[in-house]
């Protein structure tokens, strides 16, 4: 048993909502959210709702995937940057033909796997390509 | 202050070991210490390993292994990921250097090889976050993939360029009496192997397998039962970095006290072709060419986790061991020119955490 709801519920503003922490110290993003600053350690953070758009930097094509992914494999994963200016790394769906690195990408809510022993299904971020012009 | 020697080492080979679980090898890699340990009685036993809990359903396994040794010590386990062999070091090194133990055994011990790929990437990406990375599916292998991608548009450098670090490590390891991988290829076979993560390929990505490793470290008093020509351990350094995509920050700063000490050999983690790259970029060798004329460099004698295999928190133990055994000429392998001095840096297979060791005699 991979998937607790107790786990998915505590994660439901990270995976559901893409929210960061932001320090107002420093001014810095971090994600996942931790109670205290990744760049200058004040414990002085707030909640923040990331906007979910961005330009992809560069993506993979996975094909040697993880228990629970083979589904969806190959899976595409891009190196995002967020117009709040910090990097994730995330799945990309809805691919029809292959990303371009300069690419506008919007988060989407979609399934990430399914339990096999009891059935639960897990959802969080995906990103999916705006357009997919070459932008550098 | 004490001054710290490596007193013993002794190594399985990297290899399969489906007749033996995770105790049975510790207990094999020790038991060529048979000798050490029955003049110098550990005070302490420490265990390197990382992925015990998802790997063997098992936790307590350092007092599991001192028990059946009869070792009635303190026994602990260090785990941080790949970089447990290193984290054991470090550890292991300050209890010695305190005066809190005259001798410390290291025993490193993983268990890979009883699993499916895409369930053992499942437990190799616990090295993620939990919270998002884990749960959204990545791999570290795709972590890798698009480091090498910056690393390639960086230093505008191709394929081929990674290429070269799997065909030395396998002609190194071709030699190595203890390599799981002990073959050579060539290039094309290389460039042509199957994609795991673009453009990572099967050549670039590190030999999974079991393995166990053990080293005796004791203070001078200690040492000097032993040989008059002892390997002292210098010093060891730790950093922690949180995931950089284009610079292994940690191996920078662990490595940064050792700018003066030129060794002659080196031992590094290996993961992925990429992360080889850049922590030689790290640790002084020309930024974006670092893979170029590597034949020459005296890197990964043993072939690295590429070749002489991977045994996850093992691996740093392993790395001593065989930098030990270049500087007392007893490495059953290819020998490193003028061994006077040899570092060994551990790694999580990400480069989050470096831990840089350097040996002299």
């Amino acid at each position: 048993m991979k998937i607790l709801p107790p786990k998915i519920w505590r994660n439901k503003e990270t995976q559901y909502s893409l929210t960061a922490t932001q320090c107002q110290s420093c001014g810095a993003y971090t994600f996942p959210p931790r109670h205290v600053c990744n760049k200058c350690g004040s414990f002085k953070v707030t909640k923040k709702k990331l906007s979910g758009k961005g330009t992809l930097i560069t993506f993979t094509y996975t094909h040697q995937v993880r228990t629970g992914f083979e589904r969806d494999a190959p899976i595409y994963f891009g190196l995002i940057r967020l117009d709040e200016g910090i990097e994730i790394v995330a799945p990309l769906v809805d691919v029809d033909e292959e990303p371009k690195e300069g690419a506008r990408v919007e988060a989407v809510f979609r399934k990430l796997r399914v339990d096999s022993h009891n059935g639960l299904i897990e959802y969080g971020t995906k990103f999916r390509l705006i357009d997919n012009e070459q932008r550098n | 202050m004490s001054e710290v020697f490596v007193t013993g080492a002794s190594i399985l080979k990297v290899d399969r070991y489906y007749e033996n679980n995770i105790i049975d090898l510790a207990i094999g890699a020790i038991s060529g210490l048979a000798e050490e340990i029955s003049i110098v009685h550990p005070d302490i036993l420490i265990l390197a390993n990382a992925y015990s809990e998802s790997t063997t359903e098992q936790v307590l396994l350092s007092e599991k292994i001192a028990s059946s040794l009869g070792l009635r010590v303190p026994a602990i386990r260090t785990e941080q990921g790949d970089a447990s062999g290193g984290s054991a070091i470090f550890t292991a090194y300050s209890f010695l250097k305190s005066g809190i133990a005259k001798s410390v055994l290291i025993v490193g011990a993983e268990k890979l090889s009883d699993f499916p790929t895409n369930h053992l990437n499942d437990i190799l990406a616990e090295n993620l976050d939990e919270e998002y990375s884990y749960r959204i599916g990545m791999t570290q292998s795709s972590y890798a993939a698009l480091q090498m991608k910056l690393y390639m548009k960086t230093y505008g450098v191709g394929y081929d360029y990674f290429a070269e670090w799997p065909y030395q490590m396998h002609k190194n390891a071709s030699e190595n009496h203890y390599a799981y991988l002990k073959f050579q290829v060539d290039k094309d076979t290389i460039m042509k192997s199957q994609i795991i993560s673009d453009p990572i390929r099967l050549f670039d990505t590190a030999a999974r397998a079991d393995g166990a490793a053990a080293i005796l470290l004791t203070n001078g008093e200690l040492a000097r039962k032993f040989s008059e020509s002892k390997v002292k351990v210098e010093n060891v350094y730790g950093s922690s970095f949180g995931y950089s995509m284009r610079e292994l920050v940690a191996v920078r700063e662990a490595w940064l006290p050792w700018r003066d000490f030129k060794p002659n050999f080196i031992e590094i983690h290996d993961s992925y072709s990429v992360i080889a790259a850049m922590i030689l970029d790290e640790i002084g060798f020309e930024r974006g060419k670092s893979l170029y004329n590597i034949a020459d460099s005296q890197v990964n004698l043993s072939g690295g986790l590429k070749a002489r295999g991977y045994p996850g928190g093992a691996t740093g133990v392993y790395q001593l061991a065989e930098a030990y055994m270049q500087l007392t000429g007893t490495f059953k392998g290819k020998r490193a020119k003028n061994a006077e001095r040899g570092a060994v840096v551990s790694t999580d297979d990400l480069g989050k955490v470096a831990y840089t060791i350097g040996l002299s005699r």
